[in-house]
């Protein structure tokens, strides 16, 4: 089985993503498990300019402390659109991202399923603008935990 | 057991890779991320007002930078056995293509606990112009049975 193609034009299901004020605090996101391959992680690696060994060469990850390739911490953020749908609010066109806090415990690992549970943890309007804080964790195919977050965005009005 | 934790002092230094985005980069981080935000790639759309802000033409990805901070803390810490286990920013003004941003972090606080060795650091991201572009706070460990 091959996954979906990712749509990358996010106005296509604009319609269907729910607004600031649709927006429930406390209610689940849906989410979609993600087999991270090495191939996506090389892609991100290149494009930050992060060309670490741990990352792509094997046999100096295998006798690293962490005993095998591992992508960086901050894969989180190519995960966070690849665990949820075409209809997830994120993808609102002109969503702007005001801030993030992560805090990371396993790495996550070419071959690893990863599944997401995340939520709207809050929303506010401060200096006119809306605002929705996601709360999102990041588990391994085996419950471990990879990364938790939290994100601030400025919702399109 | 690494003893790097033994050396380090509030007032330690460490600074990052110089990023320079293009709209090539830009396009690829859309790739590479599957943030296809028109925020990052459509200048039509930019040339719009939000809200109360206008951004005059298309930016960086906030988590580009966020990709370059972790990769100063992540070049710092692994040769001296530590680990990134917390990241915080706030994004201070937008990145464009032409600019050039760079991460410096600076330790504020060390710390043990029971179990393990702990590093607190401020965060600042600047560009070309001196202009601090993201701010922010890291905490490291460097855990005692490495």
């Amino acid at each position: 089985m091959t996954a979906p193609a990712f749509e990358t034009d996010f106005w296509k299901d604009a319609a269907l993503r729910k607004t600031w004020d649709q927006i429930i605090p406390g209610e689940p996101r849906k989410t979609l498990p993600y087999v991270l391959t090495l191939e996506a992680i090389h892609r991100y690696c290149r494009v930050v300019g992060d060309l670490h060994p741990l990352y792509f060469d094997e046999a100096y990850a295998r006798n690293s402390v962490y005993g095998g390739l591992i992508a960086p911490p901050s894969i989180h953020i190519l995960l966070m659109f690849s665990c949820t749908p075409a209809d997830d609010w994120m993808r609102s066109p002109g969503t702007v991202n005001a801030g993030q806090s992560w805090s990371y415990h396993e790495p996550a690992r070419p071959g690893d399923t990863i599944r997401l549970e995340a939520r709207a943890l809050d929303k506010f309007i401060k200096r006119d603008r809306l605002f929705v804080v996601h709360d999102n964790v990041f588990f391994n195919q085996h419950d471990q935990v990879i990364c938790s977050g939290r994100g601030w965005t400025i919702r399109p009005a | 057991m690494t003893t790097a934790f033994d050396t380090l002092a509030p007032g330690q230094t460490i600074t990052g890779t110089p990023f320079s985005p293009t709209r090539e980069s830009i396009r690829e981080f859309c790739e590479a991320s599957l943030d296809f935000n028109p925020l990052h790639w459509d200048d039509d759309y930019m040339k719009g007002n939000f809200g109360r802000t206008h951004f005059g033409g298309i930016i960086m990805h906030g988590m580009n930078n966020f990709g370059v901070i972790s990769k100063m803390l992540t070049d710092w810490l692994y040769p001296i056995g530590g680990r990134q286990r917390r990241l915080e920013t706030r994004w201070k003004s937008p990145v464009k293509p032409g600019d050039t941003i760079t991460p410096s972090a600076v330790i504020n606080a060390v710390r043990t606990t029971e179990k393990s060795r702990w590093a607190t650091l401020e965060v600042l991201v600047k560009n070309q112009r001196g202009e601090t572009v993201a701010s922010g706070e890291a905490m490291v460990e460097f855990p005692t049975a490495s």
